[in-house]
């Protein structure tokens, strides 16, 4: 029997019941929607990464944090005091904030041409030109690469300037984030005894919140933030420590020296990230999760394939005259195993075209739903929640054929073992 | 004389195991002959289709020689012998076997595309075994519509499409009315004498078995009788199922009062 023959016998016998076969086409595509839509969401949500991050490759910084310590969690109770370690006041090890020493320290390594430091910056209120008083918190200065701006653009790091929000554009009365940059916001930082100092800040650009989290605080430059932290620090009693969330390292020629960099700080016990670093523990979270949403899709096309071996057990079960038939007519054992695994197979093709085809309609439009202006997540910028991995969508028909074959196999066996005669005689 | 094409050496059939064990067939040895017609008759249970089936290789001896044109099929290769049946064999089963939910056509070009021939050759192929058994008008129909004689000719159209040196033929005319029986009867004998076939056939039908050039006569799995030369009609009729009994000699159209088509 030729293939092109096993082929079209498969599919008209599959055919031939179509109550019995439309029942399990339906638990295939039931695991193959699902499989689409969760690898849709998080190819959608990583192509928006990629989107958003595209366009910083000319950012060349290393972003310095104090590595986190693996060992701490694996200790037995609490470490012992010594009082030597805690003495030191300057270290920033252990609070999760780099000391002055290890900026000099990043500073001195090789081809590092220039550190920016974020410091914590602490805020009462903001206030608009009107003099109406706003609850505030600022993102980090050295955020400001992640931004993603509906107008203007960073603030210049020197200088007095800072960024909102878009739905700040409300206590300036515009509607046009245009219409607000230039415009003043006024900081008032608090000093260590409770009393605060005024800054203007003039409004350089106006951000969208991304999925990164970046962008949905005002992003002040990082002179405005060293001035807020240098007011915090007032009325200090005793000296306070110098102490910095992050740092941002400029290195000379990030693509080739990255490496080197990065040993070189791990070295010093800091760790280093550039911006792509970032994205891709991000992505790796968003991988993460729909790997675990995909795993309940698996969980029902495993279901769907035992509806597979169900049906296709009774099929050879009802033909086993036709099957005897064939056999007495000279059809061999293994192409009577490739008759009934392609039944299987085309069964789960029906399943996953289906299936597939659904989940890409569903996504898409729920896509379009989601992430319109006045969606329900309609404020991040440039989001969409579903997109098509041509990969994914692929591999989505491979599996299912694969476990249609495999599902098939067993029924198949059932039909090749089968002794003419005894199906001859069978009534 | 011709090399037979057929021939069996002590050849024994034995179902089943221990208490319940079963000879079927008692060590047969004979020959068939290229071309000839032969009749396997006797009584309901003596082990007729058990033979054909081996002859056919349907089935595997329990012990004992099938041959196939001088070669022993014992020890070929189960694909060997799926793709002997195919090209070598023409079968006509008893209880017709057509699948209902394909065409006349599709039915009797079955073995062709299991042979892997193409679509296009085969239903040629096909609509030439029709004409000659004056089914071609049917061909489209499904196989459901038609009469029990018709269906035995979509049978013996689709034993005949892959041109076969032999044709197994069980009980062909155990369904059909005497009328149709013998259209049936004619179609098989001319096809053997005009073509060449050699015909094994399975039967209760003494018209049919009287017609062919020899009868073996089996009896309890073993062949107590056989005899040669066909007979010109009924009313002179050998006593075929002697052996040890005594002979018949009531007119009847059936050899076996008790046969599996007298039962129907
Ligand atoms: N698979 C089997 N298992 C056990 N016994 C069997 C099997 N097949 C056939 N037999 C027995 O072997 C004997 C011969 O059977 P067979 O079918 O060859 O008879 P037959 O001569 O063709 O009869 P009929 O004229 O009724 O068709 C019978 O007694 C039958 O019960
Ligand atoms: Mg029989």
């Amino acid at each position: 029997m030729k293939s092109l023959d096993v082929t079209k016998s498969a599919l008209s016998n599959t055919l031939r019941s179509k109550l019995r076969t439309a029942l399990t086409v339906i638990a295939i595509v039931i695991g193959a929607f699902t499989l689409t839509l969760t690898s849709g969401l998080g190819a959608g949500i990583n192509q928006t990464v990629d989107r958003i991050f595209g366009g910083f490759g000319e950012d060349d910084a290393i972003y310095v944090v104090p590595q986190v310590e693996a060992d701490a969690q694996e200790q037995d109770g609490p470490a012992e005091y010594d009082p030597d370690a805690g003495a030191e006041m300057d270290s920033g090890f252990g609070t999760g904030m780099l000391s002055a020493s290890d900026v000099e320290t990043i500073e001195g390594l090789d081809y590092v041409v220039g550190v920016d430091t974020e410091v914590a910056a602490q805020i009462e209120y903001v206030e608009a030109p009107d003099g109406t008083q706003y609850q505030a918190q600022f993102d980090f200065a050295l955020n400001d690469v992640l931004a993603e701006f509906a107008a203007g653009g960073a603030p210049d790091r020197t200088a007095m300037e800072i960024t909102i929000p878009e739905d700040w554009l409300e206590i300036y009365g515009a509607d046009d984030p245009d219409d607000v940059l230039g415009e003043t916001l006024i900081v008032a930082a608090p000093n260590a005894v409770g009393q605060t100092s005024d800054i203007e800040a003039e409004v350089v650009g106006v951000t969208q919140g991304t999925l990164a989290g970046v962008g949905f605080t005002p992003i002040p430059s990082v002179a405005l933030a060293e001035e807020v932290a240098d007011i915090n620090a007032e009325g200090f009693e005793g000296q306070m420590p110098e102490a910095y969330i992050m740092a941002a390292a400029e290195i000379e020629n990030l693509e080739q020296n990255e490496e080197a960099v990065k040993e070189a700080l791990a070295e010093e016990g800091l760790w280093g990230l550039t911006v792509e670093d970032q994205i891709a523990m991000f992505e790796a979270v968003i991988d993460a999760i729909t790997w675990i949403l995909s795993g309940f899709a698996l969980i029902a096309l495993l279901a769907a394939s035992f509806g597979i071996v169900n049906t296709l057990l009774m099929s050879v079960q009802e033909r086993t005259r036709e099957i005897g038939l064939m056999k007495a007519l000279g059809m061999s054992r293994a192409k009577v195993f490739s008759l009934f695994s392609m039944e299987a197979v085309m069964i789960g093709i029906m399943g996953s075209v289906v299936g597939v085809g659904l989940g890409l309609a569903t996504g898409f439009i729920t896509d379009g739903f989601l992430t319109a202006e006045d969606g329900p997540l309609g404020g991040f910028a440039e989001l969409s929640v579903f997109g098509v991995d041509p990969l994914a969508i692929g591999g989505i028909f491979l599996l299912i054929i694969i476990i249609a074959f495999l599902a098939g196999t067993l029924p198949a066996a059932r039909a090749a073992k089968k002794d003419p005669i005894e199906a001859l005689r069978y009534e | 004389m011709s090399t037979p094409v057929l021939e069996t050496e002590n050849l024994v059939k034995v179902y089943g195991r221990g208490p319940a064990q079963f000879h079927a067939l008692k060590g047969l040895t004979f020959e068939i002959h290229r071309g000839e017609s032969v009749a396997i008759v006797g009584k309901s249970g003596s082990g007729k289709s058990t033979l054909m089936h081996l002859l056919a290789l349907l089935d595997e001896p329990t012990s004992g020689v099938v041959a196939l044109d001088g070669r022993p099929v014992s020890k070929l290769k189960p694909k060997t012998v799926s793709a002997l049946r195919n090209e070598t064999f023409g079968f006509v089963f008893q209880q017709f076997f057509l699948n209902p939910n394909q065409t006349v056509l599709e039915n009797v070009t079955l073995p062709l595309k299991i042979g892997g021939v193409s679509k296009s050759e085969r239903d040629k192929r096909g609509m030439d075994a029709l004409e000659q058994l004056e089914m071609a008008d049917k061909a489209k129909n499904k196989a459901t519509d038609l009469s029990g004689g018709q269906k035995q000719r979509v049978c013996i159209a689709r034993a005949l499409i892959n041109n076969p040196e032999v044709l197994f033929a069980d009980e062909p005319t155990g369904n059909l009315d005497s009328a149709t029986s013998e259209t049936v009867e004619d179609i098989l004998l001319n096809l053997q004498r005009n073509h060449g076939i050699t015909l094994v056939v399975v039967t209760h039908d003494e018209d049919l078995a009287s017609k062919c050039q020899r009868r073996l006569i089996m009896q309890d799995g073993e062949i107590v009788e056989e005899q040669t030369g066909v007979r010109a009609s009924s009313s002179h009729k050998a006593p075929v199922t002697a052996g040890h009994g005594a002979p018949e000699s009531r007119r009847r159209r059936r050899i076996l009062p008790f046969g599996k088509g007298a039962a129907r």
